[in-house]
């Protein structure tokens, strides 16, 4: 497995176990009351994940220096760019959405989390998409 | 999406030049040994420049190492 792919995994891993652990923290009812208590969470979150992953490219690193030293070529760059673009749309689609749940008379802070969750869906889709680029060849 | 009309003779040469490994071609071509792996499979199409590099591995021209099937089915 190339270092590329195992990145992938680390970062796919990674943001399914931090923000699946926000999220089911998130009181559905969306309290303005609770607004601080989960932005302090948010950002734990943000530093638990960030530290998650830096450890483990670390590790991955230090077993196969090489690997990891090689800059992308150019299929790792196409695989790149396919998640990219496939994740963009993501992006777009479930920010609108979210946004547009505001006729349905949600407030700031589930339209917030909406967002969130828009970008949360769009990372673990692009991990997926460049595992299984890496997986396939192309 | 079928695989694309690109076949190569790469495992081929590799072999006949010291059984060269995937992982030393790929060094000298400066892409990864999956890529190359992925190229000898037909599963991706290289780029020319990388394409012409792996002839120049050979000392082949391009043509000798990558075949183009995709006008066939126009003729």
């Amino acid at each position: 497995m190339s270092f590329r792919e195992k990145s992938a995994w680390i970062s796919l891993v990674s943001i399914l176990f931090v923000s699946g652990f926000y999220f089911l923290h998130v009181p559905w009812t969306l309290n303005p009351a609770f607004s601080p208590r989960l932005f302090r969470g948010l950002l734990y979150c943000i530093a638990a994940l960030v530290v998650i992953e830096v450890v483990a490219h670390i590790v991955v690193a230090i077993r196969a220096p090489e690997d990891a030293k090689a800059p992308k070529d150019e299929r790792e760059r196409l695989i790149d760019l396919k998640a990219i673009r496939i994740t963009h749309y993501i992006y777009v689609v479930g920010s609108l959405l979210a946004v547009s749940t505001i006729h349905l008379g949600a407030n700031a802070i589930a339209i917030g989390y909406g967002v969130l969750f828009a970008f949360v869906v769009g990372e673990v889709v692009k991990n997926v998409v460049r595992i299984v680029g890496h997986r396939r060849g192309f | 999406m079928g695989r694309p009309p690109i076949t190569n003779k790469i495992r081929r040469y590799r072999f006949e030049n010291g059984e060269m490994t995937q992982q030393q071609l790929a060094k000298r071509v400066g892409v990864t040994r999956q890529t190359i792996n992925a190229i000898e499979l037909g599963k991706y199409s290289p780029s020319l420049e990388v394409a012409f590099r792996i002839a120049a591995v050979f000392g082949l021209p391009l043509e000798e190492v990558f075949q183009y099937h995709g006008g066939e089915d126009e003729e």
